[in-house]
């Protein structure tokens, strides 16, 4: 296990065309702290880190993802890491038992039914875990996500919205679980327009 | 909590079963396949009446129905994954290769389980004497390897640009083609009686070999952009 994670954005700028989304991005983000990215629609949260994932290529700059002094390549950084976004969708055509069984497969991770019957109750899914997923409304979609964001166990946490179409309680849970990922030590990275997910942030930059 | 590694075969199966699941469940591919070949095969028994084709018409025939089945199906694995939106959650979660020899694998097993339809109807319907069975049925599997890998390469070049199906077609045939007469020629002289030469099954082999190399290279270049 990388325990001292960190992440490095050098200089990052994205443009789209002619049309400059942001520039000249630098931040540090280690083990157990979390940064907010807020701004308004449109300004380029979700690129930043789409980026960060690896699923974009910055315009100019670099995304150093560090720990015990080794940079990882591309393939090490994307084994690192979970995100959590509206553009990331699930099998429909799997129960979400099948779901986490088949994500944590891919990630080379083997996990009993046990385990999944834990991740499941954990954001409130227990009865609903063996249901297909098409039949889910779209919070309990998001609750999936979290449920596998905790069996992949990943160091660096990339949270888009997290909280969108999630009731009361689904939010006080995500609450919870990220205050549990950040003394479990990941580095969070958050994009959000929600002042109460921003306050769980170490510190934040806004994007114009 | 511990947790066990797992290597790039359990990916490939894992991606691979997953599909097979989906598919089972949906029956997207399988029921418009099946019903294209029959349709296709009972219109041109109709159409000949009693009357017999030649020998390199009839193989003709049998591949062409082959590989457009492979056209109206297989392209699925990638834009299928596109159009849904799953192919984010693959990419971050899973290794190229894992998800290219994967869903290779389920479509060479669609294919042939497809040609195992086929096959009987093939028979039945124009009225076909098969000689040399088992050269017959290495001469299909490689063929369909040939088809199965070619689609796959494509299906993944296709599913990132808004063309979909057309271009599939267009980018499929001139990669396919020299696999396609090979099968076309060999299966000819099957039909005619006549054991085809070692050279075309070995070359048959060579270019799925190839393809699913140059396959593998090329594809982390697209996974990824």
């Amino acid at each position: 296990m990388y325990r001292d994670i960190s992440v490095k954005l050098v200089d990052v700028s994205k443009s789209i065309g002619t049309r400059v989304l942001f520039t000249g991005i630098n931040l540090v983000v280690n083990a157990g702290q979390c940064l907010a990215i807020t701004g308004p629609n449109g300004s380029g949260k979700s690129t930043l880190l789409k980026i960060i994932a690896g699923l974009n290529q910055p315009t100019t700059g670099t995304i150093q993802i560090i720990s015990n002094n080794k940079q990882f390549d591309a393939e090490e950084r994307r084994a690192c890491l979970g995100l959590i976004s509206p553009e990331i969708i699930l099998y429909a055509d799997l129960t979400g038992r099948e779901n986490i069984l088949f994500f944590t497969r891919l990630r080379k991770i083997r996990c009993n039914e046990h385990q999944i019957e834990g991740y499941c109750q954990k954001v409130g899914l227990s009865i609903d875990k063996d249901q297909l997923v098409r039949t889910y409304s779209t919070g309990m979609r998001q609750r999936l996500k979290f449920a596998l964001m905790l069996a992949m166990q990943p160091l660096l946490w990339l949270l888009d919205e997290p909280s969108s179409n999630l009731d009361a309680d689904g939010k006080r849970l995500i609450a919870q679980m990220i205050s549990n990922g950040l003394e479990q030590n990941a580095a969070i990275i958050i994009a959000t327009n929600e002042p109460w997910e921003a306050e769980h942030a170490d510190y934040k930059i806004e994007l114009a | 909590m511990p947790t066990i590694r797992l290597n790039l075969l359990n990916c490939i199966w894992a991606i691979m079963m997953k599909d097979g699941l989906c598919e089972f469940r949906t029956r997207y591919a399988v029921s418009a396949l099946f019903m294209f070949a029959l349709i296709s095969l009972a219109s041109i028994s109709m159409s000949i009446g009693a009357a017999s084709l030649p020998a390199d018409l009839t193989a003709a025939l049998l591949w062409v129905l082959l590989f457009f089945c492979a056209m109206a199906g297989l392209s699925r694995v990638f834009v299928q994954e596109e159009e849904s939106g799953t192919i984010i959650a693959l990419q971050i979660y899973g290794s190229g290769q894992a998800v290219l020899f994967g869903k290779l694998l389920f479509n060479i097993l669609m294919l042939l389980s497809l040609t195992m339809l086929i096959i009987p109807l093939f028979i039945i319907f124009l009225n076909v004497d098969i000689y040399h069975w088992p050269i017959f049925i290495v001469v299909l599997i490689l063929g369909d390897i040939g088809i199965a890998a070619a689609s796959t390469i494509t299906a993944a070049v296709v599913a990132k640009t808004q063309g979909k199906n057309a271009l599939f077609t267009v980018l499929t045939f001139p990669i396919l083609l020299p696999q396609f007469l090979s099968s076309i020629s060999a299966t000819a002289k099957i039909l005619m009686n006549v054991k085809p030469d070692i050279s075309d099954i070995l070359f048959m082999a060579v270019y799925n070999v190839v393809l699913m190399i140059a396959s593998s290279i090329v594809f982390d270049y697209l996974w990824y952009d």
